[in-house]
Protein backbone atom coordinates (compact mmCIF):
# COMPACT_ATOMS: atom_id res chain seq x y z
CA UNK A 1 0.00 0.00 0.00
CA UNK A 2 2.87 2.60 0.52
CA UNK A 3 5.56 3.55 -1.54
CA UNK A 4 8.92 3.71 -0.60
CA UNK A 5 12.33 5.85 -2.13
CA UNK A 6 13.36 2.82 -4.40
CA UNK A 7 14.46 5.05 -7.29
CA UNK A 8 15.59 8.20 -5.19
CA UNK A 9 18.48 5.23 -3.18
CA UNK A 10 18.88 4.02 -6.57
CA UNK A 11 20.33 7.31 -7.93
CA UNK A 12 22.03 8.53 -4.73
CA UNK A 13 24.05 4.98 -4.25
CA UNK A 14 24.99 4.65 -7.88
CA UNK A 15 26.27 8.67 -7.70
CA UNK A 16 28.36 7.67 -4.31
CA UNK A 17 29.41 4.67 -5.38
CA UNK A 18 30.66 6.14 -8.59
CA UNK A 19 32.26 8.45 -6.46
CA UNK A 20 34.07 6.24 -4.09
CA UNK A 21 35.27 4.08 -7.37
CA UNK A 22 36.99 6.95 -8.74
CA UNK A 23 38.63 8.09 -5.14
CA UNK A 24 39.90 4.21 -4.41
CA UNK A 25 41.22 4.07 -8.48
CA UNK A 26 42.91 7.10 -7.80
CA UNK A 27 44.52 6.28 -4.49
CA UNK A 28 45.60 2.79 -6.33
CA UNK A 29 47.30 4.46 -8.86
CA UNK A 30 48.98 6.95 -6.65
CA UNK A 31 50.43 4.13 -4.34
CA UNK A 32 51.77 2.27 -7.21
CA UNK A 33 53.33 5.11 -9.06
CA UNK A 34 51.49 4.79 -12.07
CA UNK A 35 50.14 8.16 -11.71
CA UNK A 36 53.80 9.64 -11.23
CA UNK A 37 55.00 7.80 -14.44
CA UNK A 38 51.97 9.16 -16.48
CA UNK A 39 52.55 12.91 -15.27
CA UNK A 40 55.82 13.45 -13.63
CA UNK A 41 53.60 16.41 -11.47
CA UNK A 42 52.00 13.77 -9.98
CA UNK A 43 53.68 12.71 -6.46
CA UNK A 44 55.76 9.73 -6.75
CA UNK A 45 55.06 6.58 -4.72
CA UNK A 46 56.12 6.25 -0.89
CA UNK A 47 56.08 10.16 -0.77
CA UNK A 48 53.02 12.28 0.94
CA UNK A 49 50.37 13.41 -1.40
CA UNK A 50 49.87 16.73 0.57
CA UNK A 51 53.18 18.81 0.34
CA UNK A 52 52.89 21.88 2.32
CA UNK A 53 51.44 23.98 5.10
CA UNK A 54 47.83 22.84 5.80
CA UNK A 55 47.80 25.68 8.21
CA UNK A 56 48.25 28.62 6.21
CA UNK A 57 45.49 27.20 3.59
CA UNK A 58 42.93 27.12 6.03
CA UNK A 59 43.56 30.28 8.17
CA UNK A 60 41.62 32.92 6.28
CA UNK A 61 38.28 33.02 7.49
CA UNK A 62 36.01 32.55 4.15
CA UNK A 63 37.57 28.96 3.88
CA UNK A 64 36.44 28.46 7.76
CA UNK A 65 33.10 29.81 6.08
CA UNK A 66 33.37 27.74 2.93
CA UNK A 67 33.83 24.37 4.67
CA UNK A 68 31.02 25.46 7.18
CA UNK A 69 28.25 26.24 4.46
CA UNK A 70 29.44 22.98 3.10
CA UNK A 71 29.12 20.97 6.05
CA UNK A 72 25.60 22.01 6.71
CA UNK A 73 24.93 21.55 3.21
CA UNK A 74 25.79 17.87 2.79
CA UNK A 75 24.39 17.05 6.74
CA UNK A 76 20.97 18.40 5.26
CA UNK A 77 21.18 16.41 1.69
CA UNK A 78 21.66 13.57 3.93
CA UNK A 79 18.73 14.56 6.43
CA UNK A 80 16.53 14.80 3.53
CA UNK A 81 17.56 11.64 2.40
CA UNK A 82 16.88 9.84 5.84
CA UNK A 83 13.40 11.87 5.70
CA UNK A 84 12.64 10.39 2.46
CA UNK A 85 12.93 6.89 3.55
CA UNK A 86 9.18 7.31 5.04
CA UNK A 87 7.13 5.35 3.20
CA UNK A 88 4.00 7.26 2.10
CA UNK A 89 0.78 6.60 0.67
CA UNK A 90 0.85 9.12 -1.93
CA UNK A 91 -3.26 8.90 -2.50
CA UNK A 92 -4.80 11.32 -5.55
CA UNK A 93 -6.37 14.14 -4.21
CA UNK A 94 -9.12 14.98 -6.72
CA UNK A 95 -9.63 13.38 -9.82
CA UNK A 96 -10.70 16.73 -12.72
CA UNK A 97 -13.26 15.02 -15.06
CA UNK A 98 -14.64 17.57 -17.15
CA UNK A 99 -13.53 18.52 -20.52
CA UNK A 100 -14.53 21.76 -21.34
CA UNK A 101 -13.71 23.85 -17.92
CA UNK A 102 -15.99 26.77 -19.30
CA UNK A 103 -19.18 25.16 -19.19
CA UNK A 104 -18.07 24.06 -15.48
CA UNK A 105 -16.03 21.81 -13.67
CA UNK A 106 -16.61 18.12 -12.75
CA UNK A 107 -14.74 16.88 -9.43
CA UNK A 108 -14.77 13.43 -8.15
CA UNK A 109 -12.92 12.52 -4.85
CA UNK A 110 -10.35 9.59 -5.51
CA UNK A 111 -11.65 9.13 -1.71
CA UNK A 112 -15.21 8.87 -3.09
CA UNK A 113 -14.32 6.39 -5.94
CA UNK A 114 -11.66 4.32 -3.21
CA UNK A 115 -14.78 3.82 -1.06
CA UNK A 116 -17.12 2.61 -3.75
CA UNK A 117 -14.29 -0.23 -4.89
CA UNK A 118 -13.94 -0.92 -1.06
CA UNK A 119 -17.93 -1.17 -0.48
CA UNK A 120 -18.06 -3.38 -3.93
CA UNK A 121 -15.04 -5.62 -2.42
CA UNK A 122 -16.87 -5.93 1.11
CA UNK A 123 -19.88 -7.54 -0.58
CA UNK A 124 -16.97 -10.46 -1.72
CA UNK A 125 -17.56 -13.86 -0.22
CA UNK A 126 -15.20 -14.33 2.53
CA UNK A 127 -14.07 -10.71 2.63
CA UNK A 128 -13.57 -9.64 6.14
CA UNK A 129 -12.32 -5.84 5.25
CA UNK A 130 -10.62 -3.74 2.56
CA UNK A 131 -8.74 -0.53 2.25
CA UNK A 132 -8.31 0.88 -1.55
CA UNK A 133 -6.31 3.47 -2.50
CA UNK A 134 -6.21 5.37 -6.16
CA UNK A 135 -3.09 7.05 -7.53
CA UNK A 136 -2.37 8.55 -10.77
CA UNK A 137 -4.42 11.26 -12.71
CA UNK A 138 -8.23 10.45 -13.70
CA UNK A 139 -6.86 9.65 -17.36
CA UNK A 140 -4.06 7.16 -15.86
CA UNK A 141 -5.62 5.64 -12.22
CA UNK A 142 -3.21 2.98 -10.46
CA UNK A 143 -5.14 0.87 -7.96
CA UNK A 144 -4.02 -0.66 -4.96
CA UNK A 145 -6.07 -3.14 -2.77
CA UNK A 146 -5.36 -4.59 0.51
CA UNK A 147 -8.05 -6.99 1.21
CA UNK A 148 -8.47 -9.19 4.34
CA UNK A 149 -9.76 -12.23 4.05
CA UNK A 150 -11.03 -15.40 6.49
CA UNK A 151 -9.53 -18.62 6.73
CA UNK A 152 -12.06 -20.24 4.70
CA UNK A 153 -11.99 -18.07 2.06
CA UNK A 154 -11.38 -19.20 -1.76
CA UNK A 155 -8.27 -17.19 -2.49
CA UNK A 156 -8.51 -17.65 -6.49
CA UNK A 157 -12.57 -17.25 -6.49
CA UNK A 158 -11.69 -13.31 -4.78
CA UNK A 159 -9.26 -12.74 -7.03
CA UNK A 160 -11.47 -13.93 -9.76
CA UNK A 161 -14.12 -11.62 -8.56
CA UNK A 162 -12.16 -8.59 -8.64
CA UNK A 163 -10.75 -9.18 -11.81
CA UNK A 164 -14.37 -9.54 -13.63
CA UNK A 165 -16.52 -7.28 -11.78
CA UNK A 166 -14.53 -4.55 -8.99
CA UNK A 167 -11.79 -3.22 -11.75
CA UNK A 168 -13.76 -3.08 -14.93
CA UNK A 169 -16.17 -1.46 -12.87
CA UNK A 170 -14.23 1.24 -11.81
CA UNK A 171 -12.85 1.31 -15.59
CA UNK A 172 -16.17 1.59 -16.50
CA UNK A 173 -16.56 4.59 -13.96
CA UNK A 174 -13.36 6.49 -15.17
CA UNK A 175 -14.14 5.30 -18.45
CA UNK A 176 -10.03 4.55 -19.01
CA UNK A 177 -8.55 1.21 -18.43
CA UNK A 178 -6.21 0.99 -14.88
CA UNK A 179 -2.88 1.65 -15.62
CA UNK A 180 -1.67 -0.21 -12.67
CA UNK A 181 -3.67 -2.51 -10.17
CA UNK A 182 -1.81 -3.99 -7.09
CA UNK A 183 -3.26 -6.29 -4.84
CA UNK A 184 -2.30 -7.81 -1.27
CA UNK A 185 -4.37 -10.02 0.58
CA UNK A 186 -4.04 -10.36 4.54
CA UNK A 187 -5.26 -13.70 6.19
CA UNK A 188 -7.67 -13.39 9.25
CA UNK A 189 -9.35 -15.24 12.13
CA UNK A 190 -12.39 -12.85 12.37
CA UNK A 191 -15.58 -14.32 10.46
CA UNK A 192 -16.55 -11.73 7.57
CA UNK A 193 -19.05 -8.76 8.75
CA UNK A 194 -21.57 -8.91 5.49
CA UNK A 195 -24.02 -12.16 4.92
CA UNK A 196 -25.53 -12.04 8.40
CA UNK A 197 -28.94 -11.47 6.61
CA UNK A 198 -29.89 -11.58 3.63
CA UNK A 199 -32.69 -10.05 1.28
CA UNK A 200 -34.93 -12.61 0.78
CA UNK A 201 -37.56 -12.96 -2.37
CA UNK A 202 -38.65 -16.32 -1.09
CA UNK A 203 -42.80 -16.91 -1.21
CA UNK A 204 -44.61 -16.30 1.96
CA UNK A 205 -46.91 -19.59 2.84
CA UNK A 206 -49.27 -18.67 5.94
CA UNK B 1 -44.49 56.80 -17.58
CA UNK B 2 -45.83 58.62 -20.99
CA UNK B 3 -49.58 59.37 -19.52
CA UNK B 4 -49.62 62.07 -21.82
CA UNK B 5 -48.88 60.18 -25.09
CA UNK B 6 -51.54 57.16 -23.64
CA UNK B 7 -54.22 58.00 -25.95
CA UNK B 8 -51.92 57.79 -28.81
CA UNK B 9 -51.84 53.89 -30.28
CA UNK B 10 -52.17 50.44 -29.26
CA UNK B 11 -48.59 50.05 -28.78
CA UNK B 12 -48.10 52.83 -25.92
CA UNK B 13 -51.18 50.62 -24.54
CA UNK B 14 -48.96 47.32 -24.55
CA UNK B 15 -46.38 49.42 -22.64
CA UNK B 16 -48.63 50.60 -20.07
CA UNK B 17 -50.36 47.00 -19.42
CA UNK B 18 -46.80 45.24 -19.06
CA UNK B 19 -45.57 47.85 -16.44
CA UNK B 20 -49.12 47.54 -14.18
CA UNK B 21 -48.52 44.23 -14.04
CA UNK B 22 -45.96 44.39 -11.06
CA UNK B 23 -42.82 42.53 -10.84
CA UNK B 24 -41.33 39.26 -10.57
CA UNK B 25 -39.04 38.90 -8.12
CA UNK B 26 -37.27 35.37 -7.95
CA UNK B 27 -34.96 34.54 -5.08
CA UNK B 28 -31.63 33.11 -5.33
CA UNK B 29 -32.99 29.81 -3.35
CA UNK B 30 -35.75 29.39 -5.94
CA UNK B 31 -33.05 28.72 -8.39
CA UNK B 32 -31.00 26.49 -5.96
CA UNK B 33 -34.15 24.15 -5.33
CA UNK B 34 -35.50 24.04 -9.07
CA UNK B 35 -31.71 23.25 -9.99
CA UNK B 36 -32.01 20.81 -6.82
CA UNK B 37 -35.10 18.97 -8.25
CA UNK B 38 -33.99 18.49 -11.77
CA UNK B 39 -31.03 17.42 -10.64
CA UNK B 40 -32.60 14.84 -8.27
CA UNK B 41 -34.97 13.64 -11.16
CA UNK B 42 -32.25 12.30 -12.76
CA UNK B 43 -32.19 7.88 -11.94
CA UNK B 44 -28.61 7.92 -11.08
CA UNK B 45 -28.16 10.89 -8.96
CA UNK B 46 -28.62 11.67 -5.82
CA UNK B 47 -27.95 13.67 -2.59
CA UNK B 48 -27.46 13.29 1.31
CA UNK B 49 -29.60 14.14 3.91
CA UNK B 50 -29.92 13.85 7.95
CA UNK B 51 -26.83 14.76 9.77
CA UNK B 52 -25.68 17.76 12.43
CA UNK B 53 -23.00 20.08 10.65
CA UNK B 54 -22.31 17.44 8.19
CA UNK B 55 -21.47 15.17 10.78
CA UNK B 56 -23.81 11.63 10.42
CA UNK B 57 -25.31 12.38 7.02
CA UNK B 58 -26.19 9.59 5.11
CA UNK B 59 -26.66 9.61 0.87
CA UNK B 60 -29.27 8.91 -0.14
CA UNK B 61 -30.87 8.31 -4.22
CA UNK B 62 -34.26 10.14 -3.07
CA UNK B 63 -32.71 13.16 -1.72
CA UNK B 64 -32.32 16.27 -3.82
CA UNK B 65 -28.84 17.31 -3.79
CA UNK B 66 -27.60 20.06 -2.87
CA UNK B 67 -27.02 23.01 -5.22
CA UNK B 68 -25.55 26.82 -4.79
CA UNK B 69 -26.15 28.97 -7.19
CA UNK B 70 -24.30 32.56 -7.77
CA UNK B 71 -26.46 35.18 -9.28
CA UNK B 72 -25.20 38.11 -11.59
CA UNK B 73 -27.76 40.07 -13.10
CA UNK B 74 -29.63 37.38 -15.71
CA UNK B 75 -26.73 34.72 -15.34
CA UNK B 76 -26.15 32.00 -12.87
CA UNK B 77 -23.13 30.20 -11.63
CA UNK B 78 -24.48 26.68 -10.48
CA UNK B 79 -22.09 24.29 -8.02
CA UNK B 80 -23.82 20.39 -7.67
CA UNK B 81 -22.47 18.20 -4.55
CA UNK B 82 -24.37 14.77 -6.08
CA UNK B 83 -23.90 11.35 -5.92
CA UNK B 84 -23.92 9.22 -8.22
CA UNK B 85 -24.82 5.45 -9.15
CA UNK B 86 -21.99 3.05 -9.45
CA UNK B 87 -20.52 2.29 -11.76
CA UNK B 88 -22.06 4.67 -14.35
CA UNK B 89 -19.26 6.43 -16.62
CA UNK B 90 -18.57 9.57 -14.56
CA UNK B 91 -17.72 11.90 -17.62
CA UNK B 92 -21.22 10.99 -19.30
CA UNK B 93 -23.57 10.82 -16.47
CA UNK B 94 -22.25 14.20 -15.54
CA UNK B 95 -22.33 15.92 -18.65
CA UNK B 96 -25.69 14.62 -19.24
CA UNK B 97 -26.75 16.20 -15.60
CA UNK B 98 -25.07 19.31 -16.83
CA UNK B 99 -26.86 19.43 -20.24
CA UNK B 100 -30.40 18.88 -18.34
CA UNK B 101 -29.65 21.44 -15.47
CA UNK B 102 -29.01 24.44 -17.81
CA UNK B 103 -31.70 23.69 -20.02
CA UNK B 104 -34.46 23.07 -17.43
CA UNK B 105 -32.94 25.82 -15.30
CA UNK B 106 -33.10 28.52 -18.21
CA UNK B 107 -36.41 26.93 -19.72
CA UNK B 108 -38.04 27.22 -15.68
CA UNK B 109 -36.76 30.39 -14.44
CA UNK B 110 -35.27 32.38 -17.87
CA UNK B 111 -32.04 32.75 -15.81
CA UNK B 112 -28.78 32.12 -18.57
CA UNK B 113 -27.01 29.17 -17.01
CA UNK B 114 -23.45 30.28 -17.86
CA UNK B 115 -21.69 27.15 -15.64
CA UNK B 116 -22.52 24.12 -14.17
CA UNK B 117 -19.55 22.86 -11.96
CA UNK B 118 -20.42 19.52 -10.43
CA UNK B 119 -18.57 17.87 -7.85
CA UNK B 120 -19.19 14.27 -6.97
CA UNK B 121 -19.44 13.74 -3.20
CA UNK B 122 -20.00 10.24 -3.03
CA UNK B 123 -21.10 6.78 -5.46
CA UNK B 124 -23.02 3.88 -4.22
CA UNK B 125 -24.32 0.74 -6.44
CA UNK B 126 -28.24 0.79 -6.56
CA UNK B 127 -28.84 -2.13 -4.23
CA UNK B 128 -26.59 -1.77 -1.90
CA UNK B 129 -27.07 -4.71 0.35
CA UNK B 130 -24.82 -4.13 3.81
CA UNK B 131 -26.29 -7.69 5.01
CA UNK B 132 -27.54 -5.35 7.94
CA UNK B 133 -31.18 -4.55 8.84
CA UNK B 134 -31.28 -0.81 9.00
CA UNK B 135 -32.79 0.78 12.45
CA UNK B 136 -35.79 2.25 11.92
Amino acid sequence: MRQHAGVLNRTWLLILGILALAGGVLTLLAANGTLHAMSPAMPAAESPVVTGDLHTVFEPAYVTAIVLVAGVLIGALGLSWILAQIPRRNPADTYRLHQDPASGTTLCDAAALASAVENQINTLPGVVGSSALLRGTAMEPDLTMKITVNNRADIQDVLHRINTTVIPDLSTALETPLRRTGIQIEISGRNALAGTTVATTGTVIY
Amino acid sequence: MNTAAAPAGSQDLEYRDLDSRGRTVLDRKVVEKIAGQVAGEESFAGGSSGGFLGIGAHSDFSVRPKVTVELAGNMAVLSVEIGLLYPVPLRQATEQLRRRISERVTALTGVEVRQVDITVSWLKPADEITGRRRLL
